[in-house]
């Protein structure tokens, strides 16, 4: 064992909490406390219907909008749990298609469980929050919130910003 | 909610480039004070957009990454606002994934780069404490005119920044330059990722070509792109997105048509010569379909072989340029160059076969590289291919013979100086080099063995990171802790004493083995952690500096901020040190050494940037970089898209050069390139390397990825870039990680006989069996530990790429591996 050991670079198996959380969409956004009061507007999705739970099965997925008809997004019934996922086994998730690179439509891949943009390649991960696997955008796909009523699945709100918007609801 | 704020009308309007990667995008950057935002109608914002309805695709968007607030030196706050330049020819309008977060890269004292070094800090007692700069220029002015006046100007060891972009730029290493050149005149200097101060492609510079010589729009005219060692999607991303891609999908066709006239013009083909299937593989399959793509996966270390092979054939088909090779190259070299390099005494399926099995590569896809590069178009009109090489070849084994292969090929099949075609690196940081010249010879003096020896007395670190990126790295940062210890206890046992009796001390301290050692960075760095004083400099955006990019674009990149606390550009503290080390040698009555370090006085970038000038004559004995008579005024009338250097002044107007050598004539005594030798390096590993391959299983690759610049040092700071990678991955293929019981996620431990690293794994398909990827200076793990102080005796150049080691599992990562998609990072349909 080298006598540098010590050192967290070459040994991180005792170091805790390695702060990977940024993932979750938003959480780039730099605001101090004080900018965030400032420039939040009280804005409030109003909640969407979007499908029975029952036209969902596991492996499909399913083309809608939100928050409004300019925004396309897909919902996806993943076979595992995912992360913000809903649904008997956490396993819905549903994304905003607007590739946050350049705007193209994002498509989704059941095979590889991925988000792919056709224009530069971007990828995403469905089961991960919409994660960007490798390309260029400079956010995660943003997640669309969901939650059942009724056994029908509902839209209410949006985690990170929707590609060519400054705020999600214009 | 998430809201970007949107700049005014009145918000300032300032040009940059990109402080990373070699292709140099155009940016925009607005200020304004925060608060006073515009609004969404198009006359309400500086962009003119209207951000009342949703923005179609390619549109002005400002995604969140791109804005962020900062605090000046007088407490003001300014929204800032980074967005790509949809003027600029390199990048028309797209960011890559790190240049989307330019705005999260500026100093905010209420986010993690707040962590920025404010003042100079002097190692007592056990802490850095802040220091003023007079203090700091003090101290280290003496300890190094103390060690130029008792061991001689060699014992002043340098490792610094010689590149553009951020850290860099044609002001920054002028300074540097004349410091340690005209200055201290120590040839113990050596470049930021190598032990050395030498070319990392001799051959180039030997065979007369200039190793940056097409423009990106001949990534748009060729008929075949070649890459070696390359990952253009990854590492040069705008370059492939907008000029490579859109030739394969065959967007470019009607440019070909309107430059080539009658010529055959078909959508491109692209040829990788790489060990991993990449997403630059996958990418250019989708964008030009697997039939026109092909991708040569070979064995390590056998570069040399599969081009020599594939120029053999070429040569012997009668595909060549023979009247290029007559016009414009030493007829001799090309003799030499068939006999040694091309074995045409030997039959050619013989060499072909060799060539073949040594990479574990079909024989016919040598054959079909041949064609694609050389084979004639229809109605006999010569193909025009350019040609790229980097890391993976300069790394490799071999840097020189491994260069001098492609710019071989390049000049047999005349693929130079044309509209289509060139022989370059792709690149990785940006250039901008002027200094006077290096006072040592060559092979240059390998500087981390000297530091290891004893031989430097006082080590002064600039813009990089040996203890992490180095080779033997944990060796490196031994010397550093044991070398610095005895100055430590100097410094320590004369607090409060006068500045005389605390520098006899230390140099007491060296007379007994002891290493004084400065650091100059923008952050606490790994190797600033160990050194006696440290150095706030400026960063991109904090002074106005100046680059070239991969196709020598030059463009002034405006400062639109303040530096945090006493922090100043690096031409500065080099001037500062300068002007102090003069005034002592003045009091010691020495004019000799004093005069050395005159002209330092220099009081803005531009100042600077005139001075090093100088060095250029307006005609063509001048390098690549050369910008005669080019002013920032000039630079900043001509916005993203700058001149492409070298420029020339004719009747009074200055004029860029899109492609060196178009004019066949090249940088030798003759005006004609030369061939030189690239003998087939196969089974030369040097013993050490040699010894290493045998008793460990894997080859560990290594290299950057697209999400990480260099060693993170900005990215560790910024959670959207952090958190993708907060752990050093090793890729695995799937069959060799099942018989180690090794599954994504696992934490691994690399270990051989230099020392060990531990990684996530990461099972893909990217790496063969037996082979294995790691990024190559990732802040809690550099491959650097790893790899053996080997280099090659002509150049000085490391085989950074030639390590070998045994994997073993430790367990799982799971409070790590949760957060991170583990889906392919090599699939783009």
């Amino acid at each position: 064992m080298s006598k540098f050991s010590n050192l967290n670079r070459r040994d991180f198996l005792r170091i805790g909490g390695t702060g990977v959380s940024g993932l979750i969409a938003g959480q780039a956004l730099p605001l101090a406390p004080a900018d965030a009061a400032a420039k939040t507007k009280e804005q409030v999705y109003s909640p969407a219907d979007v499908a029975p739970l029952a036209d969902l099965p596991v492996g499909a997925s399913l083309e809608f909008q939100y928050p409004d008809e300019d925004s396309p997004a897909v919902m996806i019934h993943l076979a595992e749990a995912a992360k913000g996922g809903i649904g008997p086994n956490n396993a819905i998730v549903a994304y905003s298609t607007l590739c946050t690179h350049k705007g193209c439509p994002v498509q989704y891949n059941p095979e590889r469980k991925m988000l792919i943009c056709p224009c530069h390649w971007s990828t995403f991960d469905a089961a991960k929050a919409g994660a960007i696997v490798i390309g260029h955008a400079s956010q995660p796909l943003p997640q669309i919130k969901l939650r059942i009523e009724a056994d029908r699945i509902q839209a209410y709100g949006v985690d990170g910003l929707i590609y060519g918007r400054h705020t999600n609801i214009l | 909610m998430v809201q970007v704020p949107l700049p005014p009308r009145n918000a300032k309007r300032l040009h940059t480039v990109c402080q990373f990667c070699i292709v140099g995008c155009g940016y925009r950057v607005y200020r304004w004070p925060e608060g006073k935002d515009g609004g969404p109608a198009p006359q309400d914002n500086a962009l003119g957009v209207d951000y009342r309805e949703q923005l179609g695709a390619f549109e002005n968007w400002i995604a969140p990454t791109m804005h962020s607030v900062v605090t000046d030196k007088d407490g003001s706050r300014h929204s800032i606002v980074i967005v790509p330049d949809s003027d600029c020819v390199v990048n028309k309008g797209m960011a890559s994934v790190r240049g989307g977060g330019l705005a999260e890269t500026l100093y905010a004292p209420d986010r993690l780069t707040g962590d920025r070094l404010k003042t100079p800090l002097l190692a007592e007692k056990g802490v850095h404490k802040a220091q003023s700069w007079s203090e700091a220029a003090d101290l280290g002015a003496r300890v190094i005119k103390a060690v130029i006046d008792r061991w001689g100007a060699d014992a002043v060891g340098m490792k610094f920044f010689d590149h553009g972009g951020g850290g860099g730029g044609f002001e920054n290493n002028w300074a540097v330059g004349r410091f340690f050149f005209t200055g201290v005149g120590t040839r113990a200097a050596s470049i930021h990722n190598r032990p050395a101060y030498n070319s990392e492609v001799h051959a180039a510079g030997d065979a007369g070509v200039a190793t940056l010589n097409n423009s990106y729009v001949d990534a748009q005219l060729a008929d075949t792109i070649v890459i070696v060692g390359g990952n253009p999607f990854e590492t040069q991303t705008n370059y492939f997105l907008a000029h490579m891609a859109p030739n394969l999908q065959g967007e470019s066709l009607d440019l070909k048509k309107s430059t080539f006239g009658d010529e055959p013009a078909d959508a491109g083909r692209m040829i990788i010569i790489d060990p991993r299937r990449t997403m630059s593989v996958a990418a250019a399959e989708s964008a030009g379909g697997p039939e026109n793509v092909l991708h040569l996966r070979i064995e390590p270390g056998t570069d040399i072989a599969v081009i020599n092979a594939i120029a053999r054939i070429i040569r012997d088909r009668r595909w060549y340029d023979a009247a290029f090779v007559d016009r414009h190259t030493e007829r001799q070299t090309f003799e030499s160059f068939q006999r040694s390099s091309l074995d045409t005494d030997r039959p050619l399926a013989d060499l072909v076969g060799q060539a073949a099995r040594l990479c574990g590569i079909p024989e016919a896809e040598i054959y079909k590289a041949a064609e694609w590069i050389a084979k004639p178009k229809r109605g006999g009109y010569r193909r025009r291919t350019l040609l790229h090489y980097e890391k993976g070849l300069i790394w490799g084994l071999k840097n020189y013979e491994g260069v001098a292969s492609v710019i071989n090929l390049a000049l047999l099949t005349g693929n130079i100086g044309r509209p289509g075609t060139g022989a370059s690196r792709l690149g990785g940081h940006q250039e901008g080099y002027v200094r006077p010249p290096y006072p040592g010879g060559r092979p240059a003096l390998n500087v981390d063995e000297a530091v290891r020896r004893g031989e430097v007395k006082c080590y002064w670190v600039g813009g990089c990171n040996p203890v992490l990126t180095t080779m033997k790295a944990e060796a490196m940062e031994a010397a550093m802790v044991e070398r610095g210890a005895p100055v430590k206890a100097a410094i320590d046992a004369t607090v409060g004493r006068p500045i005389g009796e605390r520098v006899t001390r230390i140099v007491e301290a060296l007379k007994q083995g002891g290493m004084f050692l400065m650091a100059q960075d923008i952050y606490m760095t790994a190797t600033a952690k160990h050194a006696h004083l440290v150095l706030p400099a400026a960063q991109w955006g904090e002074s106005e500096l100046t680059s070239i990019n991969g196709e020598r674009r030059l463009r002034l990149y405006e400062r639109f901020m303040d530096p945090p606390g006493e922090a100043i550009p690096d031409w500065a503290i080099m001037a500062r040190f300068a002007r102090r080390i003069r005034e002592l040698y003045l009091e010691d009555e020495n004019p000799l050494m004093a005069n050395r370090f005159l002209d330092f006085d220099w009081r803005t970038p531009e100042d600077v940037f005139i001075h090093a000038r100088y060095q250029f004559k307006g005609d063509r004995s001048d390098p690549m970089e050369a910008y005669s008579g080019v002013t920032y005024d000039f630079l900043r009338q001509r916005g993203t898209n700058g001149v492409q250097t070298p420029t020339r002044i004719v009747n009074g107007v200055i004029s860029g050069t899109p492609r060196m050598h178009h004019d066949g004539r090249f940088s030798t005594k003759s005006g004609r390139a030369r061939f030189i030798r690239a003998t087939w390096p196969w089974p030369s590993y040097a013993a050490q390397v040699d010894e290493q391959r045998k008793e460990f299983r894997f080859w560990v690759n290594n290299g950057r990825n697209n999400h990480v610049w260099q060693t993170q040092y900005h990215y560790q700071r910024i959670p959207f870039y952090g958190d993708h990678n907060p752990l050093p991955y090793l890729e695995m293929h799937a069959d060799d990680a099942l018989e180690l019981g090794i599954a994504s996620g696992d934490l691994v431990e690399l270990f051989n006989d230099v020392g060990t690293v531990q990684a996530l794994a990461y099972i893909t398909d990217a790496v063969k069996r037996g082979h294995t990827f790691m990024l190559f200076g990732h802040p809690r793990g550099s491959v650097g530990d790893l790899i053996s102080d080997h280099v090659d005796p002509k150049t000085t150049i490391p085989y950074y790429k030639g390590a070998w080691a045994d994997v073993r599992r430790i367990g799982p990562k799971p409070d790590v591996a949760r957060e991170l998609s583990f889906l392919p990072q090599n699939v783009s349909e």
